[in-house]
């Protein structure tokens, strides 16, 4: 009975099964938010799922300067990592994999889908690609610094005087004293956080690794078929797990005691985290250029996680 | 009989040095070169139990000199588990770099010169983890480091090879006469050379000669361990050296930098508990990972680029050594062990490059993923560890360091050892950067014309890189096995002097003498978070398992592989014209947008790095004179 249990969470709720499904909605919202946004129709929420379904059914085309294995397995390990980063973020208090990640391990976790974004890219042997897997580590580069600092702060602050990089110290902390986006010392980390979702993501002002315009959609350019259709569902899973995150450090807290109106909460903050960090973005900005997004990255959204973790490190 | 075996340890590899030297038929003495590293591991293994499990200090007086009159006159081994820990670690890294030289050299002459220095060169390594004895490690020292100096050239042909090794004498002998000159200042003062009456008798007594003997030895290993500012000569001496001898300068003689700084600190002198030692060592490892990571982004030839990223490890591993807690030296410890597997793996990955392409030139290479694959393999394995990529076993140890040093920074309330967390992470992010550039400039990207007909590495030469392969699987996936049995009873033997002390000069020596033995609680790698691998790993296989059967479900993909030339037009329309040498894609560029924010900084760097020895060698003794000064001024 255990065992099935645990089997349920990996690929029913909140692992696998789950995580697509709500992934390629998610994807589907944006799509439509930012369509409506800028005066169009826009796609039906569920296009995500229809684009999903008609990659599958094209061929796939392996160049020949590719290494044929590295270059199909990548987007699989990126996929199958990412739900298992999915397992360990908690939702409200539910935590069924509780105690066995902390933040620092999801923040190396999370480098995983990254690098197989690159190792993918490298391996189809395309110049497109070789562009655009050096704007992903440079991209990699610049968001990293600020999401630790970030991270660190969260468990600054949930170790009461001590530190912890424990998730489950960081829910029981909201639990009782409230959401972190409730304290003042909290809002410019959680504001940087909201800047880095998009960067990790891949979304569109600081999309300069898939540039589709200049560079073909960089590591992607040689792929197609199945391939491509993982790849593009790790970006939907992106889009949901980063908001989630977001989520879980920030909007925190007791939640209702009802797993399914739990569920329904977090799903609508995420949506909320998702429009203002991704869509608003996506709508109004043009994409940056490569020396733009690091110096943003490593000056602004670092100078907010600073402020704030000096502010909670002060105990202010 | 146990008593006997450190010295049999570091005899077989002597006595193999010499038999290998007078046997002509290559089999026999490739025989005797492989039986001597495997006898002196063999016996290094045999003390584990004692030593690590069960606490247990072996002395061993040569020649039977015992102490006379409580004076130490002759030369004492002691094997507590710290040594016996880095022994392991020098022994494994010995054992199959050996295994590997056999088919390596193949084209090589001269070679039976080559095995002799090797096995010098691994004997006085395991000599100096070994000894109890000041002035014989001193001895040591000069051994290793004229062993390693005639290895670096041993490739005289090759451009650079004897400039290389000529800067590393002249660097090197500044580490070696500050290490000679503290062992001095200490004779006049003390009149004993045994680490272990040293250590009973300078307990308590700060005399400015001996605070000068401290500062000098400290910077002496340092210069062993090749930490900023002596990191430029590593770079130069591994770029020429064979591959399987950067595997011993990287994996090996660095390590004897990292435990002489260990045992002078925590042992011999006992200064961990002032705050002006950690934060020196802390700030030293700080600054040797961060510049020695960016220096190794700007490199175009894979093994200064290793080179560069030894001394950025090595920098984690000072970091946490300089927290003074047991949980750091544990951990710190931990990635020491962890380099050598995964440095050294990376190391013969380029010498497979090197041995079938002809070149490690960054610019030069790609597309070899479909040449050599399984060394390709192997090189992905190596390049997750050392970007601590879970589950792998650079991340365990970064994690461990991060949790140590961040604890410290909660202990302390001070924002400094923050600032050290997040450069330590920027630093893993950095490497992680630079392996990236090197899959693409070596292992994926187009293949050049002129490499077409590259063949895979021989077996004989992937075999012994399975060993280090496997070990960065098996050390990340069972991080508290590691704790536990080797490097916590290591990090405790470091802090417990009393019993060092006892242990060679008769019990009770040390409690006369106003110090007392300590005990070491147990330690818990959870301190601050959780990391479960095995969990983590049953987790995406299950993941895994479900996508793959659903994907089979699916039925099978329509695929098609597209044939002819990998060189097609759409490459030329890339390039806009240009030569492949000025696009973004080569080896030197790849991180454009970084480098163009940090130029400043990359272009001071590259005007310092000069590349003349008479600057290195004026930054080496700047670093003398401002360590002596720092630790009159705070101590």
């Amino acid at each position: 009975m255990a065992i099935l249990t645990i089997l349920f969470y990996i690929l029913i709720f909140p692992g696998l099964l789950f995580c697509v499904a709500v992934g390629l909605l998610f994807a589907g919202i944006d799509r439509k938010l930012v369509a409506r946004m800028q005066g169009r129709v826009g796609p039906p929420v569920t296009q995500p799922l229809y684009d999903f379904f008609k990659l599958i059914g094209k061929e796939t085309i392996i160049p020949a300067a590719a290494n044929k294995k590295v270059f199909l397995a990548a987007p699989v390990v990126g996929l199958v990592s990412l739900v298992t980063i999915a397992l360990f973020i908690p939702i409200k208090l539910f935590m069924p994999f509780n105690g066995m990640m902390d933040v620092v391990v999801i923040l190396y976790l999370l480098c995983i889908p990254s690098l197989c974004l690159i190792v993918g890219g490298a391996a189809s042997g395309s110049p497109f690609a070789g562009v655009g897997i050096s704007r992903e580590m440079v991209a990699i580069i610049a968001y990293e610094l600020p999401l630790a600092i970030i991270l660190l702060t969260a468990g600054k602050l949930a170790g009461l005087g001590e530190v912890t990089f424990s998730f489950a110290d960081i829910e029981l902390y909201q639990a009782y004293f409230g959401p972190n986006l409730l304290h003042w010392s909290m809002l410019p980390a959680a504001v940087a956080m909201l800047l880095v979702i998009p960067c990790e993501v891949g979304a569109h002002p600081f999309d300069i690794a898939e540039a589709e315009t200049e560079i073909c959609e960089g590591p992607l350019c040689e792929y197609s078929g199945r391939p491509l259709a993982v790849f593009k569902l790790n970006t939907a899973l992106k889009t949901f797990i980063m908001p989630a995150l977001f989520t879980a450090l920030f909007l925190g807290g007791m939640g209702t005691g009802m797993l399914w109106l739990d569920v329904l909460i977090f799903l609508a903050e995420c949506v909320a985290v998702m429009f203002v960090s991704m869509t608003l973005p996506h709508a109004i900005c043009a994409r940056l250029k490569v020396e733009q997004v690091f110096k943003f990255y490593w000056t602004i959204v670092t100078g907010l996680a600073i402020c704030s973790f000096v502010l909670v490190w002060l105990g202010v | 009989m146990m008593q006997h075996f450190p010295v049999l340890a570091i005899f077989a590899l002597f006595l193999g040095a010499f038999v290998s030297s007078l046997i002509r038929n290559k089999t026999a003495r490739n025989g005797v070169v492989v039986l001597s590293v495997l006898t002196s591991f063999g016996l290094l293994c045999a003390l584990v139990k004692p030593v690590m499990l069960e606490g247990e200090i072996i002395s061993y007086w040569l020649g039977g000199w015992k102490p006379v009159a409580d004076y130490a006159i002759g030369i004492g081994l002691e094997v507590d588990a710290l040594s016996l820990f880095f022994g392991l670690v020098v022994g494994l890294a010995v054992i199959v770099s050996a295994l590997y030289s056999f088919r390596y050299l193949e084209y090589d002459d001269a070679q039976s010169k080559y095995y002799t220095l090797y096995l010098i060169l691994g004997g006085g390594v395991l000599g100096l983890v070994l000894s109890g004895d000041l002035f014989n490690i001193y001895v040591m020292v000069e051994i290793m480091t004229f062993a390693a100096v005639a290895l670096t050239a041993y490739r005289n042909f090759m451009p650079g090879a004897l400039e290389a090794a000529f800067k590393y004498l002249v660097i090197g002998s500044i580490g070696s006469t500050c290490i000679l000159v503290g062992t001095a200042m200490l004779y006049l003062q003390y009149h004993t050379l045994n680490l272990a009456q040293l250590s009973a008798l300078i307990s308590g007594t700060a005399m400015p000669s001996s605070i000068l003997a401290f500062g000098l030895l400290i910077v002496g290993f340092a210069c062993k361990a090749f930490l900023v500012p002596y990191h430029p000569i590593a770079a130069d001496a591994h770029g020429t050296a064979p591959s399987s001898i950067s595997v011993i300068i990287s994996g090996v003689l660095t390590k004897t930098g990292v435990y002489g700084i260990i045992r002078v600190c925590y042992c011999v002198f006992r200064a961990m508990d002032q705050s002006a030692v950690q934060v020196f060592l802390v700030l030293l490892g700080t600054i040797s990972m961060f510049v020695c990571v960016t220096m190794a982004l700007a490199q175009h030839d894979f093994k200064r680029l290793l080179a560069f990223h030894s001394i950025s490890q090595i920098g984690y591993v000072i970091t946490a050594i300089g927290l003074s807690t047991t949980f750091g030296l544990a951990s710190g410890l931990y990635h020491a062990m962890n380099h050598t597997i995964f440095k050294g793996l990376l190391f013969l990955c380029a010498g497979c490059v090197l041995h079938q392409t002809g070149t490690t030139k960054l610019d030069e290479l790609g597309g070899l993923s479909k040449r050599m694959p399984k060394t390709c393999t192997l090189f992905l394995i190596g390049a997750a560890s050392i970007s601590g990529i879970p589950p792998f076993n650079g991340f365990a140890s970064k994690w461990l360091i991060y949790q140590a040093v961040y604890q410290r920074a909660s202990e302390t309330g001070n924002l400094f050892y923050v600032f050290v967390v997040l450069v330590a992470l920027v630093t893993s992010v950095l490497t992680l950067a630079s392996f990236v550039k090197v899959a693409q400039s070596v292992f994926f990207g187009q293949l050049p014309e002129k490499l077409k007909d590259t063949q895979e590495a021989p077996a004989a030469m992937r075999a012994p890189m399975w060993i280090f392969g496997g070990l960065c699987i098996l050390t990340g996936l069972f991080p508290a096995v590691v704790v536990n049995y080797f490097t916590g009873p290591a990090a405790a033997a470091a802090l417990n002097a009393g019993s060092y002390i006892d242990a060679m000069m008769g019990a009770g020596y040390a409690g006369r003498l106003s110090t007392v033995p300590v005990t070491v609680p147990a330690l818990q790698i959870n301190t601050l978070g959780f990391y479960d691998p095995i969990t983590w790993i049953v987790l995406l296989l299950t993941v895994l398992l479900a996508f793959t059967i659903v994907s089979l479900m699916g039925g099978r993909a329509r695929g098609a592989r597209i044939q002819g030339e990998a060189i097609d037009p759409k490459y030329d329309t890339f390039f806009g014209g240009e030569a492949g040498e000025y696009s973004q894609v080569g080896g030197a560029d790849l991180f454009w947008g970084f480098k163009h924010n940090l130029r400043h900084y990359f272009s001071f760097m590259h005007g310092a790095h000069s590349g003349v020895v008479n600057d290195y060698a004026l930054w080496g003794i700047t670093a003398v004179a401002v360590t002596v000064a720092y630790m009159f001024l705070f101590l």
